[in-house]
């Protein structure tokens, strides 16, 4: 992983690679360590309720805002929206030919 | 601690008070290389210590000095005290072991420090197992088999390293050979470990006492280095076959819940991820929201993990996506999702085909490539649902209000689904594809092949949202 950040920005010259030799040093490392995929131990045993993930981080309404809550974009202002109306446009002109 | 006074002490305190954490500190190999070796000389000095016994073996020393202990006054059998005595007799020569291999650790040279210390560390394995089974060792003191077990994985781990890079450094070709069996050959000791942690497993699991003070407690810990173990020889089916002997015998089980959330979290995890690469997404979400929801909030590795596997799976059972605050704590999570994430939403389904191109490797590596492969429908969906907006309303009848356009040709739906792409598709294709999603029940309507036509619902043409 560190080694795709570096690759994308590979114009920013010898002068910013230098400075940040120190730092992509200790960035490697804890990539190295990422290539390991298990899960990893706690460091105590046992927690309080309080400290779980459901309780600590639940909002006072009791929603854990995990997800968005609809799987519909309706902004169709986005450039993406924009060229599928010039399509269907299209479509429709060549029709009326 | 080195063998000593001070040492039996200890001992005498953790049996007497029953205290099994403290006991299994006393065969604590996690420790600076200098303390490893004043433990291995300690037993010289206690050899010379005691004048009488000049003749004898060192394990009879051990014997004799937790006899002397004060807890003989307490009630220990000399048969107890002779398996504790195996015990630490095969403690003290693991410290010898570890702390040479500790010392010559980034030397260059062919060695087999890390066998030799598995070896010496599966002596003292074999030696607790032995007290369970015939010295009499109580259900308390079943952290020591954690810190046994624990520790024989790892030491199983650098084994296995120390070989394979072994085999490198003499013979660079042999990283490229194709051996007969490469994968068993790699992971030798750590297969040898699982089936170590296998008989732990069976001492817990086969104790018949009374739950209160039953081996059966030690049971998720030792699951959980099993799972650990079979995940990183890749072996799914030994970790399912663990869960169907535990599901058997769940009758005699102490409950679940009273195990530290450590534990519940570890197991949790693995059992969502089992479920996950058996592609059963309801189970694995179950498992994998329970793990989330018990988990301590600031293990944030573990979260990463868990999320990994949840949201393909979230993405799969309910079609959402992970909120953007979800992610916000983990950029390695928006590194891997959000780019497939904003092509869903979106519905560009070419640059969803892109962006999964480009994770491939990693999405691969990580179990997840085919799941989200299955997230191209739902991108699918959302396209096909912008063409319906698209299309507007068709002029309504006075006194009516407007009804969306539910008539859309097949070549609008085309041209959306190539957008972007050089290729071309043909309305076959396109057919075949909204056919699917008609199937699926992700489009209610119909296609109407004589007229070029998809027909769709006039109440919810895309269920699940308002429109």
């Amino acid at each position: 992983m560190a080694s795709s950040s570096k690759d994308t920005k590979p114009t920013e010259g010898a002068k910013a690679e230098q400075q940040q030799t120190p730092e992509t040093t200790t960035q490697q490392k804890p990539a190295a360590l990422e290539e390991d995929d298990e899960f990893e131990d706690f460091p105590v045993d046992d927690w309080a309720v309080e400290d779980t993930e459901a309780t600590a981080n639940t909002t006072t309404s009791g929603q854990q805002h995990l997800w968005e809550e609809s799987w519909d974009d309706d902004d169709t202002s986005d450039d993406f929206s924009n060229q599928l109306k010039e399509e269907l446009k299209k479509v429709e002109a060549s029709k009326k030919r | 601690m080195e063998f000593g006074k001070e040492f039996y002490r200890e001992f005498a305190e953790a049996w007497t008070t029953q205290n099994g954490y403290q006991l299994g500190q006393t065969i604590s190999p996690d420790l600076p290389a200098a303390d490893l070796q004043r433990i291995y000389r300690s037993m010289d000095t206690e050899h010379l210590n005691w004048k009488n016994g000049r003749n004898d073996d060192y394990k009879t020393l051990i014997k004799r000095g937790l006899q002397n202990s004060g807890v003989k006054a307490q009630g220990i059998s000399p048969n107890e005290v002779q398996g504790w005595a195996e015990v630490y007799h095969a403690y003290w020569k693991s410290t010898g072991c570890l702390f040479a291999a500790k010392r010559s650790q980034g030397n260059q040279g062919s060695t087999s420090l890390w066998t030799e210390v598995y070896d010496e560390w599966k002596k003292l394995v074999n030696a607790l197992i032995q007290g369970y089974n015939s010295h009499g060792f109580e259900a308390w003191t079943i952290p020591c088999l954690y810190m046994a077990g624990k520790h024989l994985r790892l030491f199983a781990m650098k084994a296995d390293d120390e070989r394979n890079k072994n085999a490198v450094d003499n013979d660079p070709s042999a990283a490229f050979r194709d051996d007969f069996d490469p994968e068993s050959e790699k992971h030798k000791q750590l297969e040898d470990c699982a089936r170590v942690l296998n008989r732990i497993f069976t001492v817990c699991l086969s104790d018949r006492a009374p739950l209160a003070e039953s081996r059966k407690w030690g049971i998720y810990y030792i699951i959980n280095l099993l799972f650990k173990t079979y995940f990183k020889l890749n072996s799914t089916s030994l970790s399912k076959n663990v869960i169907k002997v535990l599901t058997a015998g769940r009758g005699d089980m102490p409950d679940f819940y009273a195990f530290p959330k450590s534990q519940q979290v570890t197991f949790k995890y693995h059992e969502g991820v089992l479920a996950f690469l058996e592609e059963n997404y309801v189970e694995a979400e179950k498992h994998l929201t329970e793990a989330w929801n018990t988990i301590h909030k600031d293990a944030t590795r573990n979260k990463e993990l868990i999320l990994t596997y949840l949201i393909p799976c979230h993405l799969i059972t309910t079609h959402t996506l992970p909120s953007e605050k979800l992610l916000e704590p983990y950029p390695r999570l928006q590194k891997l999702f959000l780019p497939l994430c904003r092509c869903i939403k979106k519905g560009e389904l070419h640059a969803f085909d892109v962006a999964l191109q480009e994770g491939e490797d990693e999405f691969v590596k990580r179990r997840i490539y085919l799941t989200l492969e299955r997230g191209r429908d739902i991108a699918l969906r959302n396209l096909l649902r912008k063409v319906f907006i698209a299309g507007g309303f068709v002029t309504a009848k006075e006194g009516e209000l407007p009804v969306r356009r539910t008539r859309i040709p097949v070549s609008e739906f085309a041209a959306a689904i190539t957008l972007g792409s050089q290729e071309k598709v043909d309305n076959d294709e396109v057919e075949c594809l909204l056919a699917n999603m008609i199937y699926k029940g992700l489009m209610k309507g119909y296609i109407s092949r004589d007229h070029g036509m998809v027909v769709l619902s006039k109440s919810g043409a895309f269920p699940g949202t308002g429109v």
